[in-house]
C-alpha cells in the first residue's frame, strides 16, 4: 500500500511539474503520452474550438468535432512534419479540414455549392442574422469586413473548402483573378490581426 | 525570382492558412529550404496566426472537457492480453483485489482532489484580490441559489456574440446578484466585461464580471431593486460610465 501511495505522490508532483517546449511536446505526443495530450488539449482547445464555431453554430456538433480533432491528432501525429510548419499550423489545418468534412457530411456544403454566388452571400447574411453564432472578434467577422470581392473568395476558399478552380467556376471569373483576389484578401486580413 | 516580391505576394498567408494548390505548396516548400528570409517570413506569419487564434479562444463546456480527456485517456490505455494456462494454479480472487485497489485509489484520489480544490480556491481568491475583482463563490455557497426568492435571469448573447451565455441569480431581498458564466470570449488584457441594469430607461453600472472564472459564480452587490433589464458590455479596464453600444449579453427579469 505504501508503495502505491508513493507512486501516486510521485506522479502527482511530476504531473504538476511538467512543462513542455514545442519540441518536447511533439516528442511526447509521438510517444502517445497521456500527460502530453492533456497538456495539448488544455492549451489549444479554446483556439481550436473558436475555429470550429466559426463554421458550425450547433454547440453539440461543434463539441463532437473538437473531440474528432484531438482523436485525429492522436492517430496522425506521426504524419506531422515539423519541417513544414509549427504544431499549431498543423492543428489549425487539421481542425479546418475536419470541420469542413463534418459540414459536408451534414449536406451543408452541397447545398451551398449549388447556390449562385448572390444567393450564397444572401444565404450567409441570412444565416448570420438568424443564427448569430459567429464569434464576434474571430476571423470570420474580419473576413466580412473586407471588400465584397475579397470576402466572397475567402468565404468560398477558407470556409467552404472550394478549390481555386471551383471558385473560378462559381464566380465566373478567370482562375488568375481568383489567385490575385485570394492573396490580396489574405494580405488585407493579416493587417487586421494586429 | 525576386524573393521580396514573392514574400509580399500573399503566398505565405495562403500557405499557412492551408489555401494553396499542390503546385504552389510544393514550390514554396522547395524555396524555403534554400532561402532563410523566406523561411523566417513563413514562421513569423505562423506565430502571428497562432497568437490571433489564441486571443480569440473561448472554451467549450466542462462536460466536453471531461468527455474528450476521457476519450484521449482511453486511447492511451494499453490492451492487456489474457493468457490462459492449462496448468492448475493457485487462483487469486481478482475481484477482491480489484475492489481493494479501487477503494485505495478512490481514497488517494479524494485526498489529492481535496488538496487541489483547496489550492484552486486559494489561487482564485488571490487572483481576484490582485485584480481587484470579486472572488468566485466557493462551491458550498451554491446552496443559497435554492432560495425561492431568488430570481434567475438568463443572459443571452446578442448579435455576433450569440454563443456567449451567463445566468444571473438576483436576490432582491439583499440587492445581491450572482452571475454564473457559461461562455464568454476572453476579454483580453485591456478590457473587462461590465454589467448594467436598466432602471427606468437609464443604464446603471452594477459591476465588473471576470471572464476568467468559468462555470463559477461572481457576486455583484448593489443591484437596483427596480431594474427590469440587464446587459453586459465589453469596456476598457476600470469600467465605463456609459455602456458601449455593442451589447454582448442581454436578459430580462
Amino acid at each position: 500500500m505504501l508503495i502505491i501511495i508513493n507512486i501516486c505522490l510521485l506522479n502527482y508532483f511530476l504531473s504538476a511539474a511538467i512543462t513542455y517546449t514545442e519540441d518536447t511536446l511533439i516528442a511526447a505526443l509521438r510517444n502517445h503520452d497521456n500527460e502530453a495530450y492533456k497538456h495539448l488539449y488544455v492549451h489549444y482547445r479554446g483556439a481550436l474550438y473558436s475555429i470550429i464555431t466559426q463554421f458550425i453554430s450547433d454547440t453539440e456538433i461543434a463539441n463532437d468535432v473538437l473531440q474528432d480533432v484531438f482523436i485525429a491528432v492522436w492517430k496522425n501525429i506521426d504524419k506531422y512534419d515539423e519541417s513544414k510548419g509549427r504544431l499549431f499550423t498543423w492543428l489549425h489545418t487539421l481542425t479546418r479540414n475536419t470541420t469542413i468534412n463534418t459540414t459536408r457530411s451534414k449536406n451543408f456544403k452541397s447545398q451551398q455549392k449549388n447556390d449562385a454566388i448572390e444567393d450564397f452571400v444572401y444565404t450567409l447574411d441570412q444565416k448570420e442574422s438568424q443564427q448569430q453564432n459567429i464569434n464576434a472578434i474571430g476571423l470570420r467577422k474580419q473576413v466580412h469586413l473586407l471588400r465584397e470581392d475579397y470576402k466572397n473568395v475567402l468565404e468560398l476558399s477558407y470556409y467552404n473548402g472550394f478549390t481555386q478552380e471551383e471558385i473560378a467556376q462559381a464566380l465566373n471569373i478567370p482562375i488568375g483573378t481568383v489567385k490575385t483576389r485570394l492573396r490580396n484578401a489574405l494580405i488585407e486580413l493579416r493587417k487586421q490581426f494586429v | 525570382m525576386n524573393i521580396e516580391n514573392y514574400i509580399s505576394s500573399g503566398i505565405i498567408e495562403q500557405y499557412v492558412m492551408g489555401l494553396c494548390t499542390d503546385e504552389e505548396k510544393n514550390e514554396l516548400e522547395h524555396l524555403r529550404l534554400k532561402d532563410a528570409v523566406l523561411n523566417k517570413a513563413i514562421i513569423n506569419f505562423e506565430i502571428e496566426l497562432e497568437n490571433k487564434m489564441m486571443r480569440n479562444a473561448f472554451l467549450p463546456g466542462v462536460n466536453t472537457d471531461d468527455k474528450i480527456l476521457n476519450a484521449l485517456q482511453s486511447l492511451g490505455t494499453p490492451v492487456v492480453e489474457m493468457q490462459i494456462e492449462d496448468k492448475k494454479v493457485k487462483r487469486f480472487s481478482w475481484i477482491k483485489i480489484a475492489a481493494a485497489a479501487a477503494v485505495l485509489l478512490f481514497g488517494v484520489s479524494a485526498f489529492f482532489n481535496y488538496i487541489q480544490y483547496q489550492k484552486n480556491k486559494e489561487q482564485a481568491a488571490q487572483l481576484a484580490a490582485k485584480n481587484n475583482l470579486p472572488a468566485p463563490l466557493p462551491m458550498e455557497n451554491y446552496n443559497i441559489l435554492k432560495d425561492p426568492s431568488i430570481t434567475p435571469v438568463a443572459m443571452m448573447g446578442q448579435g455576433y456574440h450569440a454563443i456567449c451565455r451567463c445566468t444571473m441569480f438576483w436576490d432582491k431581498k439583499t440587492g445581491k446578484a450572482y452571475v454564473m458564466i457559461h461562455h464568454l470570449v476572453p476579454s483580453g488584457e485591456n478590457n473587462e466585461y461590465q454589467l448594467w441594469a436598466n432602471v427606468n430607461g437609464k443604464q446603471v453600472s452594477v459591476g465588473i464580471i471576470n471572464d476568467n472564472i468559468r462555470d463559477r459564480f461572481v457576486e455583484v452587490t448593489g443591484m437596483p431593486e427596480d431594474a427590469k433589464e440587464f446587459t453586459v458590455t465589453l469596456e476598457k479596464n476600470g469600467g465605463a460610465t456609459v455602456p458601449d453600444a455593442d451589447v454582448w449579453l442581454k436578459g430580462t427579469a
